[in-house]
């Protein structure tokens, strides 16, 4: 079989060899290339409807090549980096859906964060971030809650994550209980958070802090198994800590990873459709988990939503900080999209729960869904 | 800190337009921020992303503005004519020629938040805004049964009313048509403020087709916020065919013969020689031969019967459906110019329409003219949309400037020597990306006597001259 190139060097010739064809030789044979945010700057936004930003708030400035090109020109010393060209670049869920079409398979949230970072050392820092990292310094917490609780030993621990902790404690006794009645004794500790907040907000010091922190107490706890309810910490947990030198000795699972067979043969009915937390479906690379799920379930109808991948629209972060406006107009987008689906929605992160729930849409964690169908 | 290279003057009373915008629309609607202003410096048209490696930009606007209804596009266009501030307006800036560039400063206007679809089943027509994304819309359709047929390469970044001003088409057009097949309705608001709106019918004979007038605007006329546009079923039926003949002309003369005999494949696709080694160097046998792809579909019977005719036409080596599997899949990778433009490479591509009887000709013309320009490494070229008279050539070159030589000049020889051929060969400079600001200086040859037309519409409808000056060289 010819190779990838072997049309260009017919063209390119003998005599185009010695003027410059010699370069772009060296090019082919990857000897010579340019580098990943230059290459997204010059891009003609090929993934701009899958990016839920764009489709949602139309601004050239946010989009997927628009944040690229931003970040480039601050890069390159063109703009200045102050809070006014930085807030494009955070205008993103760091839902990494744009990897799914990028022919390069770039993220542009991994692009652009070096330029965060660059700032947050700097201090170039959003008022809004100051509060989420002075809550994350002095409690572990990023809504600021004191946690009193004793760490426990054991061996599944069980981590709620601080949105459940703040804001769906019910949800947590859901959880303990489906475990429970799934065979797992499982424990719990004195939380910190995961630090993913710090790690989207670009402040990657406290990041590593609070992952070392995680770290200590997760290991000292002697637990084999971590379950975690929030996509975003087993996320954390599996594929960042690793990237920043932290180990965590047990193995780390999100709720969802476990229940794959073990709601098989149960019955419900009606129709449903799911929304796909993005750190689960694309961080966690389970796109089909939720889906699959679902379809073991008797006698359920699972209709897919118009868009399999679409953030709730407060991921990230940022947007739901600086702008909230944005958030809920791109949760409104995503409820539309669910609900050519169906008017029940089974997803399996308490954000999006919160994002989505609303009068037309219901909208429930998997392990509430299971619960349920579980008897209460 | 970012120089301009084509900004033209600014407008005068741009801070009093701005004032009013704000009074009007409220400030979340407009912004003035540099990382806007920079955003909306240019569009997709490739020599100035040699610009912008550089830290130059074609140039800025003085203010963005985000319209969310066509109320709010009717203040902007009120508030640009009373002040004499020049419109531009943008949908996703992926036109390739400079049509969106706001060359002479002024209000830039955004449409992509005004972006709402509705289908009407049983008429077989959608209704949208057309600040929305067309996959989007196509998603949208698809989802509830239908299509609209428009698949450009550029689906997933341009907008419904880019089409529209640009006259776009996509790769299924040979079943589908172009945007123009398609539309039945039209709103837009042109000066001093006034909405016009064509609705939808299945045919009208009222006075000559205004709705018409929009397409392939480019933005000179006004602002177009709504299109009602025919769909179709999804098809039920797909067939993938390929071939690999000995030469170009086998292959253009079996299309010919299969669109004369009434059979409408929905993708047609012939690539000379070169490009059939460049994306088809997995399928050992088509490797030096001029390969083609087609795909037939729609209702089971109707796709049938034209995929025997296309079998029966055919002058060439059938090669089965995996190559047009292989077409499927990479149709939507776009790379080159993250790879090379950086590295001083020159790439861009032309695309010109023309009729069969002149079709080989000015396919060899067209690359060997370019191939003459000093510093160009290859010319090359597929045939992309199909018509009982004749087909649009897409060509491909990619270069280096030779020393002394600047990419700009370089790029510009090229294009030269390109649209001359075309037109000494019978073509037409354009077959659907339309003019922009950088192919007005070969309009006006072209279209002969009927630029001064053209101009004199512009005039009528625009008389401050503020809906995108300077494009099309109007
Ligand atoms: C990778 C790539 C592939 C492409 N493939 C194709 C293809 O297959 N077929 C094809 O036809 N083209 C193709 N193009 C060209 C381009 O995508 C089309 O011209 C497209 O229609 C532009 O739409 P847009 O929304 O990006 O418009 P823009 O680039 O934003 O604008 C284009 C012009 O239209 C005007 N305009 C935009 N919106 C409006 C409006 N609402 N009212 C009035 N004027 C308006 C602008 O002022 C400008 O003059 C391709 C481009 C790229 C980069
Ligand atoms: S992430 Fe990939 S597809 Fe998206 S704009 Fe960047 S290079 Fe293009
Ligand atoms: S990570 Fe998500 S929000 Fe950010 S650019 Fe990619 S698709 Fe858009």
């Amino acid at each position: 079989m010819p190779g990838k190139w072997d049309w260009l060097k017919d063209e390119i010739g003998f005599s185009n060899l010695l003027t410059g064809g010699k370069m772009l030789l060296k090019v082919i044979s990857g000897k010579l290339s340019v580098d990943d945010l230059t290459k997204c700057a010059l891009c003609p936004n090929m993934c701009r409807h899958t990016c839920p930003v764009s489709i949602v708030d139309g601004r050239e400035t946010t989009s997927p090549a628009g944040k690229a090109r931003v970040a480039f020109m601050i890069r390159e010393g063109r703009l200045e980096l102050n809070l006014e060209n930085l807030e494009p670049l955070y205008m993103c869920l760091s839902c990494n859906i744009c990897t799914l079409y990028c022919p390069f398979e770039f993220s542009v949230a991994d692009l652009t964060r070096p330029i965060n970072e660059e700032a947050v050392k700097k201090g170039v820092v959003f008022e809004e971030f100051k509060k989420v990292f002075e809550n994350l310094e002095n409690y572990g917490d990023v809504y600021g809650a004191k946690s009193e609780e004793e760490n426990g030993k054991g061996k599944v621990l069980y981590i709620r994550g601080c949105t459940i902790r703040n804001e769906l404690p019910e949800l947590s006794e859901k959880a303990l209980s489906l475990l429970k009645k799934l065979g797992f004794e499982v424990f719990t500790i004195n939380e910190t958070c995961c630090g993913i907040p710090a790690y989207n907000l670009g402040n990657v010091e406290l990041f590593k802090k609070l992952a070392d922190e995680n770290a200590k107490k997760i290991n000292q706890s002697k637990a084999e198994l971590v379950i975690t309810s929030c996509p975003s910490c087993a996320y954390a947990y599996r594929v960042l800590y690793p990237k920043y030198g932290v180990k965590l000795k047990p193995k780390v699972v999100h709720i969802t990873e476990i229940l794959g067979d073990r709601l098989k043969g149960l019955k419900a009915e009606g129709e449903v459709t799911y929304h796909n937390p993005c750190k689960l479906a694309l961080g966690l690379d389970q796109k089909e988990l939720l889906k699959d799920i679902l379809n073991k379930i008797e006698g359920l109808t699972v209709k897919e939503p118009r868009k399999e991948f679409f953030c709730c629209g407060y991921g990230g972060s940022a947007i739901s900080r600086l702008n909230p406006e944005l958030a809920e107009e791109i949760a409104q987008e995503r409820r539309k999209q669910l609900k050519d689906g169906a008017d029940k929605v089974i997803t399996a992160c308490p954000s999006c729960k919160l994002a989505l729930n609303s009068d037309e849409l219901e909208v429930l964690d998997i392990v509430e869904f299971a619960h349920q169908l579980l008897g209460e | 800190m970012l120089d301009e290279i084509m900004k033209k003057s600014k407008p005068k009373n741009i801070e009093n337009a701005i004032k009013k915008l704000s009074e009007k629309l409220g400030n979340k609607k407009i912004s003035i921020k540099p990382a806007d202003l920079f955003s909306y410096s240019h569009d997709y048209w490739l020599i100035t992303f040699h610009w912008l490696l550089q830290g130059k930009v074609p140039a800025f606007p003085d203010v963005v503005v985000w319209p969310e209804s066509r109320e709010d596009v009717v203040e902007i266009v009120k508030i640009a004519h009373e002040e004499g501030v020049p419109v531009y307006p943008y949908g996703g800036g992926s036109g390739v020629l400079g049509g969106a560039i706001p060359e002479y400063g002024g209000i830039v206007v955004d449409v992509k938040r005004m972006r709402s679809v509705q289908v009407h089943e049983e008429d077989l027509v959608v209704e949208a805004e057309t600040g929305i994304n067309g996959h989007y819309l196509e998603e949208y359709l698809n989802k509830r049964g239908y299509t609209l047929g428009q698949i450009p390469q550029s689906l997933y970044p341009s907008t419904l009313g880019g089409w529209i001003a640009t006259k776009a088409i996509g790769q299924f057009s040979t079943k589908y048509g172009g945007i123009e097949d398609m539309l039945l309705g039209i709103e837009a608001v042109i000066p001093p403020g006034k909405i016009v709106e064509l609705k939808p019918h299945p045919r009208t004979a009222t006075g000559p087709d205004l709705r018409k007038l929009f397409v392939g605007s480019e933005g000179i006329f006004g602002i177009i916020t709504k299109a009602w546009l025919k769909i179709w079923p999804y098809p039920e039926e797909r067939f993938l065919m390929s071939f690999a003949s000995e030469t170009l002309e086998d292959a253009l003369d079996s299309v010919r013969r299969i669109l004369r005999r009434g059979a409408k494949p929905a993708v047609v696709r012939i690539y000379d020689k070169i490009e059939t080694k460049r994306h088809f160097y997995k399928f050992d046998e088509m490797y030096g031969k001029v390969g083609t792809v087609i795909i037939v579909e729609g209702d089971p019977k109707i796709a049938r019967t034209e995929k025997e005719i296309v079998e029966e036409e055919f002058k060439g080596k059938p090669m089965g459906e995996e190559p047009v599997k292989h077409w499927l899949e990479t149709r939507f990778i776009v790379k080159e110019v993250s790879e090379f433009a950086p590295l001083g490479v020159v790439i861009d591509t032309i695309e010109v329409a023309v009729n069969w009887s002149n079709a080989a000709k000015l396919y060899y013309n067209v690359v060997n003219a370019m191939k003459s320009v000093k510093g160009v490494l290859f010319a090359s070229a597929h045939a992309s949309h199909f018509y009982p008279q004749g087909v649009c050539f897409y060509f491909t070159f990619a270069g280096l400037p030779p020393k002394n030589v600047s990419a700009t000049e370089f790029y510009n020889q090229v294009w030269d020597k390109a649209m001359k051929a075309t037109l000494e060969s019978g073509g037409t400079i354009s077959h659907h990306h339309g003019i922009g600001r950088h192919r007005a200086k070969w309009l006006a040859e072209e279209l002969d006597g009927a630029y001064e037309l053209l101009k004199k519409i512009k005039h009528v409808i625009d008389e401050k001259n503020i809906i995108n000056p300077g494009n099309m060289g109007v």
